[in-house]
């Protein structure tokens, strides 16, 4: 199990650094298709089944189709000049290990985890053995479309805004006067 | 299976500094939001790492409301960028300072 998680983490993070460091946009993309299949193996760590598969579907499916789409559509070859990229690089990567060692001594520091693999606190009724005799996919559906309804809906109305926005936006500009 | 809450979360933290870096030291629009769908993939981990430890499903309803959230993000981004590379300019964020003609 913690070879597995090992493993996914070193490639996630490396992904996650090749999307940042990469000079051609391209390697960019292909870097983050790799970080978003080691979040899905994490995932399915996590006895999240249904995210897994809806990582993989809509993240390395959808969404990173319609990235490599554009960035064949608008930038072959024309690639940034990263001026002053080593002090930029720097102060990035001064913040990002701060940033990270603050998350991380917060984490540790507020969160225990008793011996029996349970963080201390109330415990909700969702144990992974519980949710998997009624099946995770099941379990997930029956929380969205009663307890969560309502972002649920939302989410739509969102989608549906995001769509007309997007059609709004790239439709050809009429030639004023 | 305990001992590894910690590292989940502390990956999460290290892929959203990594990609709020991106954000701030990228000057492609297009790896900018590369950066963002970094960040949201980082807090969807940690999202996901909780509602496991917690025996909770929030978590993993609200990582589902986030990945549409993100995919209309993506949309209506990409959209943008290509109304600006048709607009004539450069995809560059440092000239991209002001939006209006």
């Amino acid at each position: 199990m913690s070879v597995i998680f090992g493993l996914a983490a070193v490639i996630a993070f490396v992904g996650a650094l090749g999307v940042v460091l990469s000079e051609r946009t391209i390697y960019s993309a292909m870097s983050l298709v790799l970080n978003m299949v080691a979040l899905a193996v994490l995932f399915l760590l996590l006895d999240a089944q249904f995210i897994a598969a809806v990582q993989i579907i809509v993240y390395a499916g959808a969404v990173m189709v319609l990235f490599v789409f554009i960035i064949a559509l608008l930038s072959p070859g024309a690639e940034e000049r990263l001026r002053s990229v080593e002090l930029r690089l720097l102060l990035g990567g001064v913040g990002a290990v701060a940033f990270t060692l603050l998350i991380g001594r917060l984490t540790l520091n507020g969160i225990t985890v008793g011996a029996n693999g349970r963080l201390h606190g109330a415990l909700g009724p969702f144990s992974p053995v519980a949710v998997n005799a009624h099946g995770q996919v099941q379990t997930l559906g029956d929380q969205l479309f009663t307890t969560y309804l309502l972002p649920f809906e939302v989410t739509s109305l969102l989608l549906l805004v995001a769509a007309v926005g997007a059609v709004y936006l790239s439709r050809r500009r009429r030639q004023l006067a | 299976m305990s001992g590894l809450f910690p590292g989940f979360l502390i990956l999460s933290a290290a892929m959203f500094a990594t990609g709020a870096a991106g954000v701030l030291v990228r000057r492609n629009p297009i790896v900018v939001f590369m950066c963002i769908e970094l960040m949201l993939n980082s807090a969807n981990l940690a999202l996901v790492t909780y509602a496991r430890y917690t025996h909770t499903m929030a978590g993993q309803v609200f990582a589902l409301i986030v990945i549409a959230v993100a995919a209309s993000e993506v949309v209506v981004g990409l959209a943008l960028i290509t109304g600006v590379y048709r607009s004539g300019r450069r995809l560059d964020l440092d000239e991209l300072s002001e939006m209006s003609e």
